[in-house]
């Protein structure tokens, strides 16, 4: 196949494009956008550092995102040469363009992204592997690197591609028929100092008062494991940290009544300090800890909360 | 309605061991059903049930994931039958391979209504494999579905994301990831084993399916993370307020306050 | 799946026998079971035969050989023990009484196996002898009936909802069996008579074991360990060797710990950085580690192995010895499947497995080897609660191989420094069993 130096990204009814711009453009070679979704998007894309835009149309008939996947593929095949790569987002909607981007190219996604580079005329990506426990150095060779990273947030580099509307046939399979707007939270774990973790160790709901009080003392944000945020719905589902949550690296790092499972841990391993609290001396969570505390959260928590507002 | 889902035998990374190159030994860690896919298999179950269908197991992966053991952790979950690709070639396949494996099985199980997946697997855990065999099949892909329930020409799918809960009618076929608080799956019992033992098994073999070429990647180099030693510093919490102002007196002079 | 023996009139049963546990001793008693054509269930808590089975030890594989011909060579075994080892250790020196020879491999006298892997490969040989196994699902209680004869016996098992019925129940379900309790046929055990091992295994490559131990290929050694390792608690270590790594333990008598006041961990922390031993971990990697119970009340432990309907196998039955230098009990469990299981045969056979009908395993159990080691060894538990063996004789032992002995000069690195950096880098899982192991001891 016959590879071109041009970088696609895909974008699905979300104007947070930082981290694929930022991925796309380190490959050195023209990007450009297809975007599904409302022309806004569209037009906050084009002033996102890209070079042209191609818009799908506005959806029509409540068809989801997702419906134009297929033709996304289809526009970025018939758009010339193969693509060098095609960088879309980890999120929801974004795996399902990536899904059928590689379909259509039959390559790999390439997901667990820290970095990749253009060596020569082809991509190396370095990856972690396996909910974080490898990393590999990989290359896709007869066809263009789809990757898959986090969507980063919406930048307005002050000047406006291109957009140009190319027609779309949405599958008709699903139409939207209600959407009942979540309480918007807007909060952004990535920037905050500290972070303050609450997991299943929290008994009751109305226990959550002990470690937002905690986080208030630490000047920290509070977040959960998965658990609390899927399932029980205790803590809103964008504060969750891990491999399908967020992935933080604040200074400080609390985990209170956290297992430390893999599958959370991941999201803190960049963490500068970790501490935890955890009732089992024998939780996974003190072997990959800088402080643990072996106590009863309901009684070091407020401890901890007294000891840092009389210290300061 | 016929209902196929798509689970995965696979052990948990937790227990496996890396070496200093990256290359993992899982000799110590054991197959499962992903975590996660039982949801899949009971709002299948359920959904079935209430619309008088039919649901096909289906699981694709190195010649593992067909052993006795296997077929009856899956078969007891609520599944009707089961559709098994297992060869060694698949042993270390991609997504993207195996979602192009996984279409081929569903065209050839044939009138297939929809297939529904887990929202992630414990040894990858992309998410990708349903919304890639969603493009290999050319049907609609959605993850994050929070609830599927039969409607009069269908059915109604309930998503998380971020903009709301979306509700939708669903009437063509489609791929379906589910999150794990769709519904509650059940712990199967000695009977569910028993007769999980009775249901039909298909053994397809990787060359009876038209499978696409696949491009996979090619590994240059490997390596083990290095998750920043950590101090270990254990303080017994006994005494929760002199273990409270040991930690911030260790944070103030580590300066993470 | 359906009972092949059902003869009109009889109560209708699932199977012919439900064996709980797929330990070696319940592997091994379902599969002669199934040989002898009964219908067997094998029900296992763990997702898969040995997930909950710590590390491995060494099997003296003569008793295998007779169920399986040739198992080693068949079987995930590590090594084939051609070194015995018996170490005392002081604060800073080890003096080592070493008995090598090929001679211990052929016929295979005693090998070393990781039961993750050995126990899974045990329940297949039953599985393929036409055994249904069930993993996956906790045995809850015993269903109990009162037959013709106004006893008491067992015709089945509960597990949540689901109850499975058969002619005879097998309990292999090992040190804590909840099920020979729960009929009476064993009391809560004093503390005397239980020990807990914490055992780790440390990953090391194949040749830097054999360097270490002196032995190559397919050989290895199996170290008995005394003396200053146990911060003066009655018990002993033991360190053998597996293809590519080590397994390291302690075994240490429950009321003595208790009266020390130290934790199982401490002990087995302090015995893994003691010096004698830093020369075999030098640069290991903690890769399983955790703690578990042995019984070893010896003989005095063993008490009634049958009643009305169900045998009792294996260290549920107290079959375990703990000689003060090693821990012997899965052949000795796997003995028992095979007195047992011949015991049940013989009895659905006769279609009497009333506590008379089933008697025979008790007999057959008395002939063979297993009560015979376990008379020999009797004394075992009283002679380990002299505590001097863990002290003055591995201090006099030392002071008399002074000299005779060159002491290994290599610098002596401390194990656990690495060992446990590296365990608090990946193998999470490993805190995991700690915790398991100790939810069992504080059970008791
Ligand atoms: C594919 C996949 C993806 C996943 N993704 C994620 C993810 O992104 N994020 C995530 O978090 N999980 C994820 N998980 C789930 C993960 O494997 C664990 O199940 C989860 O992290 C456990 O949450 P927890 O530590 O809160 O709960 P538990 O493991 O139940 O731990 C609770 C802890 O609280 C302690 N405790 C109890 N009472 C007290 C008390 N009074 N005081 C102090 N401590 C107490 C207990 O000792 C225990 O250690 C994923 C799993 C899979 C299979
Ligand atoms: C530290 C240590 C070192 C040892 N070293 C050696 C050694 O070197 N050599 C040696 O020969 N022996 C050794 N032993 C002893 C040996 O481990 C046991 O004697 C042996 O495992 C007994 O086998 P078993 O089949 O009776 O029981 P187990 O191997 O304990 O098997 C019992 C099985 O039953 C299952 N089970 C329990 N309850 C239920 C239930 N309610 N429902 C369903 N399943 C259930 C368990 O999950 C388990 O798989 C050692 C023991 C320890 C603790
Ligand atoms: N080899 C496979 N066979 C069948 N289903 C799979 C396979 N791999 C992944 N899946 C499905 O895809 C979901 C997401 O997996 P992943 O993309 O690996 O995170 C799983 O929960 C399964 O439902």
């Amino acid at each position: 196949m016959n590879v071109s130096t041009q970088t696609w990204i895909v974008v699905a009814d979300d104007p947070a494009v930082s981290g694929l711009v930022t991925t796309a453009r380190g490959l050195g070679g023209a990007v450009s956008a297809v975007v599904v979704g409302r022309k806004s998007v569209a037009d906050s894309v084009a002033r996102a550092g890209v070079d042209e835009v191609l818009w799908l149309g506005e959806p029509g008939d409540g068809a989801p995102v997702e419906a134009y996947a297929g033709e996304v593929a289809r526009v970025l095949a018939e758009a010339g040469a193969a693509p060098l790569a095609v960088v879309g987002a980890t999120t929801p909607a974004g795996r399902a363009l990536l899904g059928a981007v590689a379909a259509r190219f039959q390559v790999p996604v390439l997901a667990g992204l820290r970095g990749a580079t253009l060596e020569g005329d082809a991509v190396v990506v370095e990856r972690s592997v396996l909910g974080g426990i490898a990393e590999r150095r990989v290359q896709v060779v007869g066809g263009p690197s789809v990757l898959a990273v986090a969507a980063g947030g919406v930048t307005d580099e002050g000047t406006a591609a291109a957009v140009r509307e190319v027609p779309a046939q949405p599958l008709g399979a699903a139409r939207v028929t209600d959407v009942r707007v979540k309480e918007q939270t807007g909060v952004d774990l990535g920037a905050a100092r500290a972070v303050v973790a609450v997991g299943r160790g929290l008994k009751a709901q109305a226990d959550l008062d002990l470690i937002t009080d905690l986080a208030a003392a630490a000047g920290a944000e509070l977040a959960c494991s998965r658990p609390l945020a899927e399932g029980v719905d205790w803590v809103a589902k964008e504060r969750y940290i891990g491999i399908s949550g967020q992935h933080i690296a604040p200074e400080l790092y609390v985990a209170v009544g956290i297992s430390g499972q893999l599958q959370h841990m991941v999201g803190v391993r960049d963490a500068k300090v970790v501490v935890a609290i955890n009732s089992d001396k024998a939780a996974p969570v003190f072997a990959q800890c800088d402080y643990g505390i072996v106590g009863d959260l309901y009684e070091v928590v407020p401890a901890l909360a007294a000891a840092l507002r009389a210290g300061s | 309605m016929k209902i196929v889902v798509a689970y995965k035998w696979a052990p948990n990374p937790q227990d496996a061991e890396v070496a200093p190159d990256g290359s993992v030994d899982w000799s110590r860690a054991k197959g499962a059903v992903s975590e996660y896919d039982p949801v899949a298999f009971e709002a299948a179950r359920q959904l079935a049930d209430a619309t008088g269908g039919e649901v096909v197991g289906l699981t694709v992966g190195a010649a593992s994931v067909d052993s006795p053991l296997a077929r009856k952790a899956a078969l007891s979950r609520g599944l009707d039958r089961l559709v098994v690709v297992a060869d060694d070639r698949l042993a270390d396949a991609d997504g993207t391979r195996l979602a192009a494996v996984l279409a081929a099985a569903v065209r050839s199980i044939g009138d297939v209504d929809l297939v529904l997946a887990g929202d992630s697997s414990v040894d990858v855990a992309e998410g990708q494999v349903p919304m890639t065999l969603a493009g290999q099949l050319g049907w609609l892909g959605m993850a994050a579905v929070s609830g599927v329930t039969p409607s009069a020409d269908g059915v109604v799918v309930e998503r998380d994301l971020p903009g709301g809960i979306t509700t939708l009618a669903l009437t063509g076929p489609a791929v379906l990831a589910v999150t794990t608080d769709a519904v509650v799956p059940r712990v199967p019992g000695m009977k569910d084993i028993l007769g999980a033992a009775k249901k039909p098994v298909e053994v397809v073999p990787l060359d009876a399916l038209e499978v696409p070429d696949v491009v996979a990647a090619t590994t240059l180099s490997g390596s083990r993370p290095e998750t920043g030693n950590r101090r270990g510093v254990i303080i017994d919490g006994a005494d929760a307020s002199s273990a409270a102002a040991e930690l911030v007196a260790a944070l103030r002079t580590a300066r993470a306050l | 799946m359906t009972a092949s023996t059902q003869d009109a009139g009889e109560p209708e049963v699932d199977f012919d026998v439900v064996v709980v546990g797929s330990g070696p001793a319940g592997s091994v008693a379902a599969y002669r079971l199934a040989q002898a054509g009964l219908s067997v269930v094998l029900i296992e808590r763990g997702e898969a035969p040995g997930s909950k089975n710590l590390s491995g030890g060494v099997l003296y594989g003569r008793v295998l050989d007779e169920v399986f011909p040739g198992f080693a060579d068949e079987a995930p075994v590590e090594r084939r023990i051609t070194r015995h080892v018996t170490t005392f250790l002081t604060p800073d020196s080890s003096v080592g009484i070493d008995y090598a020879g090929r001679a211990l491999a052929e016929p295979v006298n005693a090998v070393t196996v990781l039961r993750a892997r050995f126990d899974p490969w045990l329940a297949g040989k039953a599985e393929e002898a036409g055994v249904f196994l069930m993993p996956g699902v906790r045995v809850d209680s015993l269903l109990t009936e009162t037959g013709p004869d106004g006893a008491t016996r067992v015709v089945g098992v509960q597990a949540g909802d689901d109850q499975l019925r058969a002619r005879v129940v097998v309990a292999a379900d090992g040190v804590n069996s909840f099920l020979a309790r729960s009929i009476g046929l064993r009391r809560k055990e004093p503390t005397n008579h239980m020990a807990v091992g914490v055992k780790a295994v440390v990953k090391l490559p194949r040749g830097v074991i054999e360097d270490r131990f002196g032995v190559t290929g397919d050989e290895g050694a199996a170290h008995a360990i005394v003396g200053d390792c146990t911060l003066g608690i009655g018990g002993g270590g033991f360190l053998y060797t597996n293809t590519e790594s080590l397994s390291l333990g302690v075994v240490l008598r429950l009321d003595d710990l208790v009266r020390s006041g130290r934790t199982a961990i401490e002990v087995f922390e302090h015995y893994s950085q003691h010096p004698g031993l830093a020369h075999y971990l030098r640069d290991g990697e903690i890769v399983e580690y955790g703690s578990h119970l042995v019984a070893e009340g010896g003989l005095a432990m063993v008490g009634e192995v049958a009643t009305g309907g169900l045998v009792v196998v294996g260290e549920a039955a107290g079959l375990t010895i703990n000689s003060g230098l090693t821990v012997r009990g899965m052949d000795l469990a796997i003995g028992s499947a095979i007195a047992a299981s011949d015991a049940v045969a013989e009895a659905v056979a006769a279609g009497d497995v009333s506590a008379a009908g089933l008697a025979g395993y008790r007999r057959r159990l008395d002939a063979s080897f297993v009560m015979q080691d376990m008379r020999t060894y009797a004394k075992a538990p009283a002679f380990l609660e002299r505590t001097g063996m863990y002290g003055a004789y591995g201090e006099l032992a030392a002071s008399i191989f002074e000299g005779v002995f060159t002491l290994d000069g290599t610098p002596r690195k401390h194990l656990t420094k690495v060992a446990w950096e590296a365990f608090r880098r990946s193998p999470v899982r490993a805190r995991q069993l700690v915790s398991d192991g100790w939810a069992g001891v504080k059970a008791l």
